[in-house]
């Protein structure tokens, strides 16, 4: 029987001929950082790790969206539950993740009106179908969710759906690889890029990032032969001392990108700087409603009167997220903060490091 | 007024009076009649042989009620026969508790019924006695069932999830998460091409057959909530052994794998109904095997992995690409509501 497209890149035979090029032409101890979550939850579930040379450490870096939405934002979608004739519309995920008291899975079983949805048309949906109430969707992710939040808002205002608003906490990629670079003590050998984010942006969106620092990079998929695939081009990059900006996932990601998203993208939303929980502000990093659209903003239509709560003490998803620390080295991991019990929210997403190790170690 | 024309259940069906007894006698009566329920007593009254008996009981609260290969009345059903089969039993007689919903459609109500005695007769086994409840709107979601019941254990079996040894093998009966897949796309109103169907199944025949082989079985269990991954789990700490499962044995359709895949959930950690698993002694693996795909439900079972002496309580995956894993218990949920 043939294999199918997909189980190509699963291919047993084709991954034992990937690991053995690893260890063969890996001579240094390399840093290499899977910038993405959903890398850092394919990379356990196919124990990747254990079939790496041990010249390889594998770094779980910022790009899980849920890790490093900002407690105080985490705190306003918790507060817009608590208004009256809400509806909190949230993708899953989100749901356990602690700001600085509870939860939005805390506020539902608290009688909040919270639902979870698969798409954020589906916010506009019920919003249509609840003409009493406003419905709110909590936005949050990178430039793969950024342009459907930013069609949905073009439809809601089509289509005249006022009761609709998004409390955005969305954010970009690059900007946190140039912060991540200059931060002190960060050392990484080498960039596993996003492949569903790099649908979006194209190979060119790191070019400027790539040409200041000098990082070898490679953007690739999500199956184990992907990765392994990319893991060889940064050990190749590496061991012959010439940095490149790869593509290793020709089958999804264009030069260019899709330019027609970051057109809706950028009709909708403005740069702006933003706070990334563990790390803090980075500028230019995220994206706020235009002032055309500003009245789909949740944070304008309600009064939350929220209070700066410093994160937890002890909590070390900052250095993690930065590749500073493994989650096997913060105090609280497996002692305090378990996925029952999370105190950051590397432990909460399912993508995040500290629960993929918990999980999968 | 007049409950019985009514096309609903009214509060009037579960007060005690006219509409109750109608409600018993005309529409679940003739469905599930037996020599024991027709006693019309308050509890039922059944002759049991002398030996071991195994007592379970569960409630079911699905959501939605109806989805692509049965509903919560057949669920209800196999559950329990499922559980008490799991104790090495031979499921006999069980009971029925119905939480209604004011306002749900009769039709519904005689579906769900039907399906309920339907699921009894294929299981070979009798609901004996029962309870009917109507709810005011919005105290209950439409409809929620409780069934427990009894079984007779062989003379001579012994199974239990803390007898599961270092080289016994771990035997899936079929494919995983079909029913946790199904209940999803149900209820998300998610389309996708091919057959996404609930796996609900009565095993009680499998068991029997397997236990009155001759063969050995050490540990039986039906991985419904929490899945494959959490019911090896439990089954590991219980015995103080550990797992390793094989990922390229791990029998899966490939459109709930391609589900999986795109909502990422995890297979292992997905809700069966009709699948159960058998840790045998590796000599009679192979003959354990063949008697369960000689059942009709049981026709992709396969050998999934083994019982090892390494790290007690914990359960690991050898990937397709030659890494390791761990499987841990699921913590929280994936999905609401899915029995």
């Amino acid at each position: 029987m043939g294999l199918t497209y997909l189980e190509k890149f699963r291919d047993p035979s084709l991954a034992k001929n990937l690991v053995a090029a690893i260890h063969k032409e890996s001579r240094h101890p390399l840093r290499l950082m899977e910038v993405c979550g959903t890398h850092t939850m394919a990379i356990f579930r196919h124990g990747i790790r254990n079939i790496l040379p041990e010249t390889i450490t594998l770094l779980s870096g910022p790009g899980c969206p849920v890790c490093v939405t900002a407690q105080k934002d985490i705190d306003a979608f918790v507060a817009v539950s608590r208004q009256p004739d809400v509806i909190v519309t949230t993708f899953g995920d989100l749901m356990r993740v602690p700001g600085s008291g509870t939860t939005l899975a805390g506020q539902k079983g608290a009688g909040a009106d919270v639902r979870m949805v698969y798409s954020v048309f589906d916010a506009v949906t019920i919003a249509r179908q609840n003409p009493e109430k406003q419905v709110v969707f909590c936005a949050v992710g990178f430039e793969t969710t950024i342009p459907t939040i930013a069609a949905a808002v073009l439809m809601a205002a089509k289509e005249k759906v006022t009761n609709f608003s998004i409390y955005g906490a969305n954010k970009l990629t690059p900007p946190a690889l140039a912060a991540l670079m200059t931060t002190p003590g960060v050392s990484i050998d080498g960039f596993i890029l996003p492949g569903h984010v790099s649908v979006i942006t194209g190979v060119d969106a790191y070019r400027s990032v790539f040409e200041t620092h000098k990082v070898p990079s490679v953007i690739t998929g999500f199956e184990p032969i992907d990765i392994l695939h990319a893991v060889l081009m940064l050990v190749r990059q590496n061991e012959s001392g010439v940095p490149a900006l790869e593509n290793a996932y020709p089958r999804a990601v264009r030069q260019s990108g899709n330019p027609k998203a970051r057109e809706v993208m950028h009709q909708v939303f403005t740069v702006c700087d933003a706070a990334w929980r563990g790390i803090g502000l980075i500028k230019n990093s995220g994206m706020e409603l235009k002032p055309d659209f500003k009245v789909f903003d949740a944070g304008a239509r309600f009064e939350l009167n929220l209070t700066d709560v410093a994160e937890p003490k002890g909590c070390a998803c900052g250095e993690i997220l930065m590749g500073l620390k493994t989650p096997v080295a913060c105090a609280l991991y497996k002692k305090v903060c378990t996925p029952m019990t999370p105190v950051g929210p590397c432990m909460v997403s399912s993508e995040g490091a500290c629960a993929a190790y918990y999980n999968y170690g | 007024m007049n409950a019985e024309n009514n096309n609903t259940i009214l509060l009037d069906h579960g007060a005690g009076g006219k509409a109750s007894h109608a409600l018993f006698s005309k529409m679940i009566l003739p469905l599930f009649s037996n020599e024991y329920l027709d006693m019309g007593d308050d509890g039922a009254v059944y002759p049991v042989p002398a030996g071991r008996m195994a007592f379970s009981t569960d409630s079911y609260v699905v959501d939605p009620i109806f989805f692509n290969g049965g509903n919560i009345g057949d669920l209800a059903v196999n559950g329990t026969v499922n559980d008490i089969a799991m104790c090495g039993a031979i499921p006999l007689y069980i009971s029925v508790g119905l939480i209604i919903e004011e306002g749900l459609p009769i039709n519904d109500f005689q579906e769900i019924i039907k399906s309920m005695a339907t699921a009894a007769g294929r299981a070979g086994v009798k609901i004996v006695t029962g309870d009917t409840k109507v709810v005011p709107r919005g105290k209950a979601d439409k409809i929620f069932i409780n069934t427990s019941g009894v079984g007779m254990i062989p003379d001579g079996v012994n199974v239990s999830g803390s007898r599961a040894l270092p080289g016994d093998k771990i035997i899936l009966s079929g494919t995983m998460a079909d029913h946790g897949i199904a209940i999803l796309t149900a209820r998300e109103g998610l389309t996708f091409d091919g057959d996404l169907k609930t796996d609900s199944a009565p095993l009680n025949h499998m068991v029997k057959t397997m236990l009155s082989s001759g063969c050995e079985v050490h540990v039986l269990r039906d991985p419904t909530r929490g899945g494959v991954g959490t019911t090896l789990n439990e089954i590991a700490s219980q015995s103080g052994v550990g797992m390793t499962l094989f990922e390229k044995d791990l029998p899966i359709k490939k459109q709930v794998n391609g589900v999986c895949e795109l909502l990422g959930f995890d297979p292992l950690y997905i809700a069966n109904e009709g699948k159960l698993l058998a840790i045998v002694p590796e000599k009679q693996a192979s003959k354990v095997l063949d008697l369960i795909k000689a059942d009709t439900f049981g026709k992709n079972a396969a050998i999934i992995g083994q019982v090892t002496d390494q790290r007690p309580g914990k359960v690991f995956l050898e990937t397709a690409i030659g890494g390791q894993r761990l499987v841990d218990m699921l913590t929280g949920e994936q999905l609401p509501r899915i029995c």
